[in-house]
Protein backbone atom coordinates (compact mmCIF):
# COMPACT_ATOMS: atom_id res chain seq x y z
CA UNK A 1 0.00 0.00 0.00
CA UNK A 2 1.07 3.51 -1.03
CA UNK A 3 2.12 5.39 1.73
CA UNK A 4 0.21 9.35 1.55
CA UNK A 5 4.00 10.30 0.88
CA UNK A 6 4.50 8.43 -1.82
CA UNK A 7 1.61 10.34 -3.93
CA UNK A 8 2.37 13.22 -5.80
CA UNK A 9 0.23 15.78 -4.06
CA UNK A 10 -0.57 18.33 -5.92
CA UNK A 11 -0.88 22.24 -4.73
CA UNK A 12 -4.72 22.35 -4.85
CA UNK A 13 -5.37 19.41 -3.58
CA UNK A 14 -2.94 19.93 -0.36
CA UNK A 15 -4.90 23.73 -0.15
CA UNK A 16 -8.58 21.65 0.01
CA UNK A 17 -7.43 19.36 2.73
CA UNK A 18 -5.42 22.37 4.87
CA UNK A 19 -8.77 24.34 4.47
CA UNK A 20 -11.09 21.54 5.73
CA UNK A 21 -8.32 21.07 8.83
CA UNK A 22 -9.13 24.89 9.33
CA UNK A 23 -12.82 24.64 8.85
CA UNK A 24 -13.14 22.06 11.93
CA UNK A 25 -10.15 23.22 14.16
CA UNK A 26 -11.21 27.14 14.06
CA UNK A 27 -15.06 26.31 13.42
CA UNK A 28 -14.52 29.32 10.92
CA UNK A 29 -16.71 28.85 6.61
CA UNK A 30 -14.71 27.36 4.37
CA UNK A 31 -14.63 30.88 2.15
CA UNK A 32 -13.22 32.44 5.27
CA UNK A 33 -10.00 30.08 4.70
CA UNK A 34 -8.50 32.00 1.39
CA UNK A 35 -4.67 31.20 0.54
CA UNK A 36 -3.76 34.93 2.17
CA UNK A 37 -5.90 34.59 5.12
CA UNK A 38 -3.80 34.95 8.24
CA UNK A 39 -4.96 32.24 11.04
CA UNK A 40 -4.78 35.18 14.29
CA UNK A 41 -5.65 38.27 12.72
CA UNK A 42 -8.04 36.77 10.01
CA UNK A 43 -9.41 33.31 11.02
CA UNK A 44 -8.48 34.12 14.89
CA UNK A 45 -6.49 31.34 15.82
CA UNK A 46 -5.24 31.04 19.50
CA UNK A 47 -2.25 28.61 20.80
CA UNK A 48 -4.32 26.34 21.43
CA UNK A 49 -5.87 26.41 17.94
CA UNK A 50 -2.04 26.04 16.84
CA UNK A 51 -1.45 22.80 18.61
CA UNK A 52 -5.22 21.72 17.34
CA UNK A 53 -4.09 22.62 14.08
CA UNK A 54 -0.66 20.83 13.82
CA UNK A 55 -2.22 17.46 15.44
CA UNK A 56 -4.96 17.54 12.87
CA UNK A 57 -2.54 18.46 10.24
CA UNK A 58 0.03 15.31 11.50
CA UNK A 59 -3.17 13.31 11.01
CA UNK A 60 -4.28 14.37 7.40
CA UNK A 61 -1.25 13.75 5.56
CA UNK A 62 0.71 11.17 7.76
CA UNK A 63 3.56 13.51 8.86
CA UNK A 64 5.46 14.68 11.56
CA UNK A 65 5.44 18.22 12.49
CA UNK A 66 8.03 18.88 14.83
CA UNK A 67 7.11 21.53 17.60
CA UNK A 68 8.39 24.88 16.25
CA UNK A 69 8.78 23.94 12.93
CA UNK A 70 5.67 25.32 11.46
CA UNK A 71 5.14 28.55 13.70
CA UNK A 72 8.72 28.75 15.63
CA UNK A 73 7.02 32.20 16.37
CA UNK A 74 8.22 31.06 20.42
CA UNK A 75 12.10 30.70 20.08
CA UNK A 76 12.35 33.65 17.75
CA UNK A 77 10.79 35.64 20.00
CA UNK A 78 12.78 34.96 22.67
CA UNK A 79 15.84 35.24 22.13
CA UNK A 80 17.45 38.46 22.34
CA UNK A 81 20.00 38.24 19.87
CA UNK A 82 17.73 38.38 17.17
CA UNK A 83 15.77 41.14 18.40
CA UNK A 84 16.40 44.95 19.16
CA UNK A 85 13.82 47.59 19.90
CA UNK A 86 10.84 45.16 19.56
CA UNK A 87 12.62 44.51 15.77
CA UNK A 88 14.17 41.87 14.37
CA UNK A 89 17.55 42.72 13.25
CA UNK A 90 19.38 41.57 9.83
CA UNK A 91 20.80 38.49 12.04
CA UNK A 92 17.16 37.94 13.10
CA UNK A 93 15.12 38.05 9.52
CA UNK A 94 18.10 36.25 8.45
CA UNK A 95 17.44 33.20 10.95
CA UNK A 96 13.53 33.54 10.29
CA UNK A 97 14.42 33.44 6.61
CA UNK A 98 16.02 29.63 7.29
CA UNK A 99 13.56 28.80 9.91
CA UNK A 100 10.91 29.89 7.77
CA UNK A 101 11.38 29.05 4.17
CA UNK A 102 7.39 28.00 3.47
CA UNK A 103 6.43 32.26 4.29
CA UNK A 104 6.78 34.87 2.09
CA UNK A 105 8.51 37.47 4.42
CA UNK A 106 8.58 40.68 1.80
CA UNK A 107 6.30 43.17 3.70
CA UNK A 108 6.93 41.57 6.94
CA UNK A 109 10.91 42.69 6.33
CA UNK A 110 9.99 46.49 5.50
CA UNK A 111 8.38 46.70 9.07
CA UNK A 112 10.25 44.00 11.19
CA UNK A 113 8.09 44.04 14.25
CA UNK A 114 7.56 41.36 16.54
CA UNK A 115 4.42 42.45 17.02
CA UNK A 116 3.61 41.61 13.32
CA UNK A 117 5.04 38.12 13.23
CA UNK A 118 1.69 36.95 13.36
CA UNK A 119 0.77 38.02 9.94
CA UNK A 120 3.49 35.56 8.52
CA UNK A 121 0.92 32.51 9.80
CA UNK A 122 -0.91 32.37 6.61
CA UNK A 123 -3.08 29.52 5.04
CA UNK A 124 -0.57 29.85 2.46
CA UNK A 125 2.52 29.25 4.71
CA UNK A 126 0.57 25.86 5.78
CA UNK A 127 0.18 24.55 2.04
CA UNK A 128 4.20 25.64 1.15
CA UNK A 129 5.16 23.61 4.43
CA UNK A 130 3.07 20.64 3.75
CA UNK A 131 4.14 20.61 0.20
CA UNK A 132 7.97 20.95 1.45
CA UNK A 133 7.38 18.06 3.68
CA UNK A 134 5.74 16.22 1.54
CA UNK A 135 8.37 16.10 -1.19
CA UNK A 136 11.31 15.08 0.82
CA UNK B 1 -21.01 18.21 45.43
CA UNK B 2 -17.72 16.24 44.72
CA UNK B 3 -16.77 17.49 41.24
CA UNK B 4 -15.88 14.02 40.27
CA UNK B 5 -17.41 12.50 37.53
CA UNK B 6 -16.52 8.92 37.27
CA UNK B 7 -17.02 6.19 39.39
CA UNK B 8 -14.09 4.00 38.78
CA UNK B 9 -12.27 2.63 36.06
CA UNK B 10 -12.84 -0.89 34.45
CA UNK B 11 -10.24 -0.90 31.52
CA UNK B 12 -6.79 1.35 31.33
CA UNK B 13 -3.92 0.53 29.08
CA UNK B 14 -1.25 3.26 29.74
CA UNK B 15 -0.67 5.81 26.70
CA UNK B 16 -3.54 4.45 24.86
CA UNK B 17 -7.47 4.08 25.85
CA UNK B 18 -8.89 4.11 28.94
CA UNK B 19 -12.96 3.10 30.06
CA UNK B 20 -14.62 4.75 32.88
CA UNK B 21 -18.45 4.67 34.69
CA UNK B 22 -20.46 6.59 36.23
CA UNK B 23 -23.65 5.52 38.13
CA UNK B 24 -26.52 8.17 37.66
CA UNK B 25 -28.41 8.36 41.11
CA UNK B 26 -31.51 10.36 42.44
CA UNK B 27 -28.59 11.21 45.19
CA UNK B 28 -26.84 13.63 43.30
CA UNK B 29 -28.22 16.54 44.17
CA UNK B 30 -28.05 18.67 41.01
CA UNK B 31 -30.47 16.12 39.10
CA UNK B 32 -33.38 17.40 41.34
CA UNK B 33 -33.12 21.45 39.45
CA UNK B 34 -31.72 19.73 36.28
CA UNK B 35 -35.15 19.89 35.98
CA UNK B 36 -37.15 19.78 38.89
CA UNK B 37 -39.94 17.25 37.56
CA UNK B 38 -37.82 15.09 35.71
CA UNK B 39 -34.20 15.01 36.29
CA UNK B 40 -31.50 14.26 33.50
CA UNK B 41 -28.36 14.32 33.81
CA UNK B 42 -26.99 17.65 32.81
CA UNK B 43 -24.93 17.21 28.81
CA UNK B 44 -22.27 19.55 30.57
CA UNK B 45 -21.17 16.87 32.91
CA UNK B 46 -21.36 13.75 30.86
CA UNK B 47 -18.84 16.19 29.29
CA UNK B 48 -16.94 16.34 33.00
CA UNK B 49 -16.58 12.63 33.29
CA UNK B 50 -15.32 12.90 29.49
CA UNK B 51 -12.66 15.00 30.50
CA UNK B 52 -11.89 13.34 33.98
CA UNK B 53 -11.63 10.26 31.88
CA UNK B 54 -9.41 11.62 29.23
CA UNK B 55 -7.50 13.76 31.83
CA UNK B 56 -6.57 11.27 33.62
CA UNK B 57 -5.08 9.26 30.49
CA UNK B 58 -3.43 12.10 29.64
CA UNK B 59 -2.01 12.62 33.08
CA UNK B 60 -0.84 9.35 33.28
CA UNK B 61 1.31 9.02 30.20
CA UNK B 62 3.15 11.41 31.59
CA UNK B 63 3.40 9.79 35.01
CA UNK B 64 1.21 13.30 36.51
CA UNK B 65 4.12 15.17 36.24
CA UNK B 66 1.87 17.80 34.42
CA UNK B 67 -0.98 19.91 35.33
CA UNK B 68 -3.36 18.63 32.81
CA UNK B 69 -6.38 20.85 31.87
CA UNK B 70 -9.15 21.22 29.65
CA UNK B 71 -8.25 23.76 26.80
CA UNK B 72 -10.62 23.25 24.00
CA UNK B 73 -14.24 21.11 23.64
CA UNK B 74 -13.14 20.33 19.50
CA UNK B 75 -16.28 18.75 19.72
CA UNK B 76 -19.24 16.87 21.26
CA UNK B 77 -23.05 15.34 20.13
CA UNK B 78 -25.53 13.92 22.07
CA UNK B 79 -28.06 11.28 21.36
CA UNK B 80 -30.40 10.66 24.10
CA UNK B 81 -30.86 11.73 27.46
CA UNK B 82 -29.27 9.97 30.91
CA UNK B 83 -30.92 9.28 33.62
CA UNK B 84 -31.19 8.31 37.41
CA UNK B 85 -30.68 4.61 37.22
CA UNK B 86 -28.23 4.36 34.54
CA UNK B 87 -24.54 3.30 34.58
CA UNK B 88 -22.55 5.13 31.67
CA UNK B 89 -19.78 3.66 30.19
CA UNK B 90 -16.97 6.64 28.87
CA UNK B 91 -14.52 5.83 26.64
CA UNK B 92 -11.47 7.69 25.87
CA UNK B 93 -8.57 6.94 23.31
CA UNK B 94 -5.30 9.42 22.98
CA UNK B 95 -5.42 10.37 19.58
CA UNK B 96 -2.29 12.83 19.97
CA UNK B 97 0.54 13.98 22.88
CA UNK B 98 2.82 16.05 22.88
CA UNK B 99 4.95 18.39 25.97
CA UNK B 100 2.47 20.75 25.70
CA UNK B 101 -1.23 19.55 24.78
CA UNK B 102 -2.93 16.68 23.83
CA UNK B 103 -5.86 15.97 21.55
CA UNK B 104 -8.95 12.67 22.64
CA UNK B 105 -11.74 11.36 21.57
CA UNK B 106 -14.22 9.09 22.93
CA UNK B 107 -18.11 8.30 23.42
CA UNK B 108 -20.17 7.09 26.27
CA UNK B 109 -22.88 4.44 25.85
CA UNK B 110 -25.74 3.20 28.02
CA UNK B 111 -25.79 -0.75 27.88
CA UNK B 112 -24.19 -0.63 23.87
CA UNK B 113 -26.55 2.59 23.19
CA UNK B 114 -24.42 5.74 21.71
CA UNK B 115 -25.20 8.35 23.81
CA UNK B 116 -22.50 10.59 23.18
CA UNK B 117 -19.40 11.10 20.95
CA UNK B 118 -17.17 13.90 22.63
CA UNK B 119 -13.45 14.63 21.17
CA UNK B 120 -11.49 17.08 23.37
CA UNK B 121 -7.96 18.79 23.58
CA UNK B 122 -5.86 19.42 27.04
CA UNK B 123 -3.54 21.56 27.79
CA UNK B 124 -0.07 21.16 30.27
CA UNK B 125 -0.54 24.45 31.73
CA UNK B 126 2.95 24.25 33.48
CA UNK B 127 4.16 24.63 29.58
CA UNK B 128 1.99 27.00 27.94
CA UNK B 129 0.46 30.00 29.54
CA UNK B 130 3.62 32.17 28.89
CA UNK B 131 4.29 33.65 31.90
CA UNK B 132 1.62 32.60 33.87
CA UNK B 133 2.84 31.09 37.23
CA UNK B 134 0.76 27.98 39.11
CA UNK B 135 1.06 26.59 42.52
CA UNK B 136 4.06 24.14 41.95
CA UNK B 137 2.29 21.10 43.70
CA UNK B 138 0.42 19.12 41.14
CA UNK B 139 -3.80 20.71 42.24
CA UNK B 140 -4.97 18.99 39.27
CA UNK B 141 -4.57 15.02 39.99
CA UNK B 142 -5.31 15.33 43.84
CA UNK B 143 -5.31 11.34 45.80
CA UNK B 144 -8.90 11.60 44.89
CA UNK B 145 -8.00 10.52 41.18
CA UNK B 146 -5.02 8.92 41.76
CA UNK B 147 -7.13 6.54 43.95
CA UNK B 148 -9.69 5.14 40.88
CA UNK B 149 -6.64 3.96 39.25
CA UNK B 150 -5.58 1.65 41.93
CA UNK B 151 -5.35 -2.29 41.19
CA UNK B 152 -5.91 -1.03 37.27
CA UNK B 153 -3.33 0.01 35.54
CA UNK B 154 -1.39 -2.22 33.23
CA UNK C 1 -25.60 23.60 46.51
CA UNK C 2 -27.96 24.04 43.38
CA UNK C 3 -27.30 23.73 39.65
CA UNK C 4 -28.18 26.81 38.42
CA UNK C 5 -25.12 28.44 36.28
CA UNK C 6 -26.44 31.66 35.61
CA UNK C 7 -27.66 34.45 38.08
CA UNK C 8 -29.51 37.32 36.33
CA UNK C 9 -30.68 38.20 32.87
CA UNK C 10 -29.58 41.91 31.94
CA UNK C 11 -30.58 41.78 28.44
CA UNK C 12 -33.26 40.04 26.22
CA UNK C 13 -34.31 40.58 22.84
CA UNK C 14 -36.73 37.88 21.96
CA UNK C 15 -35.89 35.55 19.04
CA UNK C 16 -31.93 37.35 18.99
CA UNK C 17 -30.16 37.54 21.60
CA UNK C 18 -29.53 37.35 25.74
CA UNK C 19 -26.56 38.61 28.51
CA UNK C 20 -26.50 37.11 31.56
CA UNK C 21 -24.34 37.52 34.54
CA UNK C 22 -23.19 34.64 36.75
CA UNK C 23 -21.53 35.63 40.09
CA UNK C 24 -18.66 33.30 41.01
CA UNK C 25 -18.04 32.78 44.90
CA UNK C 26 -15.83 30.00 47.16
CA UNK C 27 -19.38 29.15 48.74
CA UNK C 28 -19.92 26.88 45.35
CA UNK C 29 -18.76 23.18 46.56
CA UNK C 30 -17.01 22.13 43.14
CA UNK C 31 -14.52 24.62 43.86
CA UNK C 32 -12.82 22.94 46.69
CA UNK C 33 -12.50 20.49 44.27
CA UNK C 34 -11.52 22.43 41.35
CA UNK C 35 -8.68 22.81 42.46
CA UNK C 36 -7.47 22.52 45.96
CA UNK C 37 -5.05 25.75 46.46
CA UNK C 38 -5.84 26.96 42.85
CA UNK C 39 -10.00 27.54 42.47
CA UNK C 40 -11.45 27.95 39.13
CA UNK C 41 -14.78 27.61 37.67
CA UNK C 42 -14.73 24.21 35.55
CA UNK C 43 -14.55 25.06 32.21
CA UNK C 44 -17.69 22.70 31.58
CA UNK C 45 -19.42 24.96 33.72
CA UNK C 46 -18.73 28.06 31.80
CA UNK C 47 -20.35 26.17 28.89
CA UNK C 48 -23.42 25.35 30.88
CA UNK C 49 -23.39 29.11 31.33
CA UNK C 50 -23.64 29.53 27.87
CA UNK C 51 -26.56 26.25 27.66
CA UNK C 52 -28.50 28.37 30.38
CA UNK C 53 -28.40 31.92 28.89
CA UNK C 54 -29.64 29.98 25.59
CA UNK C 55 -32.36 27.99 26.96
CA UNK C 56 -33.85 30.85 28.42
CA UNK C 57 -34.13 32.71 24.89
CA UNK C 58 -35.57 29.88 23.65
CA UNK C 59 -38.13 29.43 26.69
CA UNK C 60 -38.73 32.90 26.11
CA UNK C 61 -39.79 32.92 22.82
CA UNK C 62 -41.29 29.63 22.25
CA UNK C 63 -43.35 30.72 25.18
CA UNK C 64 -42.44 28.34 27.38
CA UNK C 65 -44.04 25.29 24.80
CA UNK C 66 -41.46 22.49 25.44
CA UNK C 67 -39.94 21.50 29.03
CA UNK C 68 -37.06 19.61 27.67
CA UNK C 69 -33.91 21.88 26.70
CA UNK C 70 -30.76 19.81 25.71
CA UNK C 71 -27.45 20.20 24.77
CA UNK C 72 -27.51 18.49 21.42
CA UNK C 73 -23.81 19.68 19.97
CA UNK C 74 -20.67 22.14 20.77
CA UNK C 75 -18.31 22.51 18.55
CA UNK C 76 -15.18 24.53 19.21
CA UNK C 77 -15.85 25.81 22.91
CA UNK C 78 -12.67 27.19 23.74
CA UNK C 79 -11.06 28.05 27.18
CA UNK C 80 -8.51 31.43 27.03
CA UNK C 81 -8.51 32.23 30.40
CA UNK C 82 -9.77 31.19 34.12
CA UNK C 83 -12.30 32.43 36.55
CA UNK C 84 -11.38 33.10 40.34
CA UNK C 85 -13.76 33.44 43.44
CA UNK C 86 -14.69 37.01 43.77
CA UNK C 87 -15.39 37.70 39.83
CA UNK C 88 -18.73 37.94 37.64
CA UNK C 89 -18.70 36.92 34.28
CA UNK C 90 -21.21 37.92 31.23
CA UNK C 91 -22.63 35.84 29.04
CA UNK C 92 -23.52 36.96 25.60
CA UNK C 93 -25.41 34.49 23.44
CA UNK C 94 -26.65 35.06 19.82
CA UNK C 95 -28.81 32.93 17.73
CA UNK C 96 -28.05 31.14 14.60
CA UNK C 97 -31.19 29.96 14.28
CA UNK C 98 -34.26 28.80 16.13
CA UNK C 99 -37.16 26.31 14.91
CA UNK C 100 -39.22 24.61 16.49
CA UNK C 101 -37.47 21.17 18.33
CA UNK C 102 -33.61 22.73 17.45
CA UNK C 103 -31.40 25.89 17.89
CA UNK C 104 -27.98 26.95 17.55
CA UNK C 105 -25.94 29.89 18.86
CA UNK C 106 -23.06 31.42 18.89
CA UNK C 107 -21.85 32.58 22.83
CA UNK C 108 -19.04 33.92 24.58
CA UNK C 109 -18.39 34.66 28.49
CA UNK C 110 -16.20 37.84 29.49
CA UNK C 111 -14.83 39.12 32.92
CA UNK C 112 -13.36 42.39 33.70
CA UNK C 113 -12.83 42.62 29.96
CA UNK C 114 -11.23 39.49 29.54
CA UNK C 115 -12.22 36.63 27.15
CA UNK C 116 -12.95 33.43 29.27
CA UNK C 117 -14.89 31.10 26.89
CA UNK C 118 -16.20 31.18 23.71
CA UNK C 119 -17.88 29.08 21.25
CA UNK C 120 -20.42 27.77 19.10
CA UNK C 121 -23.87 25.25 20.26
CA UNK C 122 -26.89 23.63 19.15
CA UNK C 123 -30.15 23.13 21.33
CA UNK C 124 -32.92 20.73 21.19
CA UNK C 125 -35.99 21.23 22.79
CA UNK C 126 -39.43 19.07 23.21
CA UNK C 127 -41.69 17.62 25.19
CA UNK C 128 -41.72 13.74 26.74
CA UNK C 129 -45.78 13.78 25.94
CA UNK C 130 -44.04 13.87 22.40
CA UNK C 131 -43.20 10.47 22.68
CA UNK C 132 -45.64 8.95 25.76
CA UNK C 133 -49.08 11.41 25.86
CA UNK C 134 -48.68 9.74 29.54
CA UNK C 135 -46.21 12.09 30.27
CA UNK C 136 -48.13 15.25 29.66
CA UNK C 137 -48.70 16.16 33.17
CA UNK C 138 -44.59 15.85 34.03
CA UNK C 139 -44.31 18.37 31.34
CA UNK C 140 -46.89 20.83 32.95
CA UNK C 141 -44.58 20.37 36.44
CA UNK C 142 -41.14 20.95 34.53
CA UNK C 143 -42.61 24.09 32.52
CA UNK C 144 -44.72 25.55 35.98
CA UNK C 145 -41.03 25.11 37.81
CA UNK C 146 -39.22 26.61 35.07
CA UNK C 147 -41.50 29.78 34.55
CA UNK C 148 -40.79 30.57 38.56
CA UNK C 149 -36.98 30.08 37.70
CA UNK C 150 -37.26 32.49 34.90
CA UNK C 151 -39.51 35.50 37.69
CA UNK C 152 -36.41 34.76 39.69
CA UNK C 153 -33.78 35.76 37.16
CA UNK C 154 -35.46 38.36 35.70
CA UNK C 155 -35.85 40.21 38.89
Amino acid sequence: MLEVKDMAMSRDEIFQKVQEVLVDALGVDEDEVTAKATLMADLGAESIDFLDIVFRLEKAFAIKIPREELFPAESLMNNPELISNGKLTAVGLAELRTRMPHTDITEFQKDPSINKLGSLFTVNAIVNYIDIKLKK
Amino acid sequence: MRWIWIDKFVEFNSGQSAVAIKNVTLAEEHLHDHFPGFPVMPECLMIEAMAQTAGILVGEAKKFQEKVILAKIKKCVFFDYVKPGDTLKIEANIESIAPEAAGTTGKITRQEQLIAEIDLMFSHIDKNLGGKKFPEENFVFTDTFKSLMQGITN
Amino acid sequence: MRFILIDKIVLLETGNRIKTVKCVSLAEEYLADHFPVFPVLPGVLLLQGLIESASWLVRETENFAHSMILLEEARNIKYKSFLSPGSQIEYTVDVKTIEENISSFTGIGISEGQEIVQGSFGLRHFNLADKNPAMAAVDDIVIENMKKRWWLLRQ
